[in-house]
């Protein structure tokens, strides 16, 4: 069994900041792994721990070696990079359509993803590449079972959660509530480095020239001007801030 | 598609055989879409057992109503609702179809988009037509800031729309619209997953929903054992404890008291979030909160938008201090 998990590396979402004058994230933003991306391959370990003969394919798009070689130290076997600048900053369309590419060279029994990642955060990547792969998708995933070649998932929903029973080939898009990614040991960093990970370009998936061409165009990043007559206490010691939320609390009648 | 494509479809999705209310939210945005693409608006309502849901959908302002009745569709599966909304959009031809930005909507969305070759706009806050493109605005880095998403609209667009960013039309009882059932027939293996259950969430003793006061702790709380500090603060306060979903997910607190769209939602007088951020999945479910405090360490969390009382700090120091406060001043 082959299962594909595809990962993402971003911004580290506790650092972003909002540089106005940019209308961007401040640069040099420190990029850690997708959070929801490492429960996806944390479940792919699991699997193959439960029934051995499972090889997998870490996945991703755009800068992501330290990602890659977090996955290969967690338990994958190796990895592919799709490192095209162009194809990197296209919309989910075109993600789904590079991801897909990849996925179709390789072969895959189970693909596993993140359910969005904390940049753009679509959640758009894993129906998409149903669709372009023809296969089933199941989203917002936060138990997996895998029994008798059958997979049990369970879905969180808004009235509760879903019980789904279906058949591989898959999409699973992983909520955080899923598992527990373990952190690399030291054996595993080790092995980590004799692991390979294969670089792929636009040319080597066959994509045609218009494939890195977004339909969605993003701009400027902004923030909503202040709103609400919010009173926003910053850089006010605790106890002075304190007695400031008693007061507006009790002269609101809340206490 | 062609150039010539007008209106809007809405998909429309019910429970127990009423419109959900994130969907009830599209049809304002969506007559005043329609009118600026020169078309009707028409809503295709899916579910099972959908008479009134299709009255509803006609008084809300609908001039067209497709209902895809069908036992299949009681449960939300991507191949059976995206073939209803499917089998919609060719009998309607729209310019934009809209969804709501559920769990089921998120899927549809690219899905359907994807197999046409169709832009998508994810999750507008607002959304309109500029020049012949959609033109969208949307949270991104997790609600921090925001962007404008612009497709060039000359074909078929989709769009999610955020939850709670319209509001839902005053209903005209007695409008009617033009209804038609939409014929669907499900080949055996066709829905190729399986909704054996739906689990609810277990009620659990709490009383958030009732509670006029609730506290609720965020991941910035650091650690488990930390949530006494909002149970502390609860109890002077006589109110209830809730979490968000990235606590529950960490398994610190029951998943029966998280708070938001995949949880509960509340309309205290009084809100008070420890170390919240204020992610999209949690402010749905709070919104109806009468006054809203937070308490963060992160000046950039979006809680700070909509609190009417915010303070910039360390949950751990803070907090304390102001449950001995409030102590104080109710003991006195």
């Amino acid at each position: 069994m082959k299962i594909v998990v595809l990962v993402k590396q971003v911004p580290d979402p506790n650092a972003v900041r909002f540089d106005p004058r940019a209308g961007d994230i401040q640069s040099g933003t420190p990029q850690v792994a997708n959070e929801y991306d490492l429960h996806a391959m944390e479940a792919a370990i699991q699997i193959k721990e439960q029934q051995g003969d499972v090889e997998i394919v870490a996945v991703s798009l755009g800068q992501a070696r330290e990602t890659l070689n977090r996955c290969l130290a967690m338990g994958a076997d190796r990895a592919i990079v799709v490192e095209d600048a162009a194809l990197a900053s296209g919309d989910s369309a075109v993600t789904a359509k590079a991801l897909a590419a990849v996925l179709r060279a390789e072969g895959f029994d189970l693909i596993l993803v993140g359910q969005e990642t904390s940049d753009g955060g679509t959640g758009s990547v894993g129906p998409a590449l149903a669709a372009l792969l023809d296969v089933p998708v199941v989203s917002n995933v936060v138990a997996l079972e895998k029994q008798d070649g059958r997979l049990t998932v369970q879905r969180e929903i808004e009235d509760g959660r879903q019980v789904i029973d279906l058949a591989p080939p898959a999409i699973l898009c992983a909520l955080s509530g899923l598992n527990e990614p373990r952190y690399p040991s030291l054996k595993g960093i080790m092995a980590a480095r004799r692991k390979p990970t294969e670089a792929k370009s636009a040319a080597d998936l066959g994509l045609a020239d218009d494939a890195a061409q977004s339909r969605v165009s993003w701009g400027q990043l902004f923030v909503e001007e202040e709103t609400a007559e919010g009173i926003i206490l910053k850089d006010v010691d605790a106890d002075s801030a304190v007695d400031q939320l008693v007061a507006f609390l009790q002269e609101r009648k809340l206490v | 598609m062609t150039n010539g494509a007008s209106g809007v479809l809405l998909v429309v999705e019910t429970r127990d055989g009423a419109i959900r209310d994130t969907s009830r939210e599209l049809f304002g945005i969506g007559r005043t879409l329609a009118s600026e693409t020169g078309g009707s608006l028409a809503a295709v309502v899916l579910g099972s057992g959908l008479d009134a849901a299709a009255s509803e959908a006609a008084a809300l302002g609908a001039d067209r109503v497709l209902v895809a009745d069908a036992p299949e569709l009681a449960a939300f599966t991507v191949d059976a609702y995206a073939k209803a909304v499917d089998a919609a959009i060719d009998a309607t031809g729209p310019a934009l179809v809209l969804l709501a930005g559920t769990t089921g909507g998120r899927d549809l969305a690219p899905f359907l988009a994807t197999r046409r070759d169709a832009a998508y706009l994810v999750d507008c806050i607002r959304i309109g037509r500029q020049d012949g493109a959609w033109v969208g605005t949307r949270p991104v880095y997790q609600g921090k800031v925001l962007t404008e998403v612009r497709a060039a609209g000359d074909g078929l667009t989709f769009a999610t729309i955020h939850a709670g960013a319209f509001e839902a039309p005053e209903l005209e009882p007695g409008r009617t619209a033009e209804t038609t059932p939409l014929e669907l027939s499900f080949a055996p293996g066709e829905i190729r997953v399986t909704v054996k259950d739906l689990v609810q969430a277990e009620a659990g003793p709490s009383n958030l929903e009732q509670a006029e006061v609730v506290v609720v702790g965020g991941r910035g709380l650091g650690e488990a054992a930390n949530f006494k500090l909002a149970e502390d603060l609860a109890a002077v306060l006589g109110g209830a404890v809730g979490a968000t979903r990235a606590v529950t997910d960490l398994g610190w607190r029951p998943h029966y008291e998280q708070v938001g769209q995949t949880g509960k939602t509340i309309a205290p007088k009084l809100y008070i979030g420890l170390g919240v951020s204020g992610a999209v999945q949690h402010t749905v479910g709070i919104r109806g909160s009468e006054t809203i405090v937070a308490i963060n360490r992160d000046p950039d969390a979006p809680i700070f938008k909509m609190a009417d009382f915010g303070i910039v700090g360390d949950v751990q120091e803070i907090a304390p201090k102001l449950t001995e406060k409030l102590r104080a001043v109710r003991g006195g």
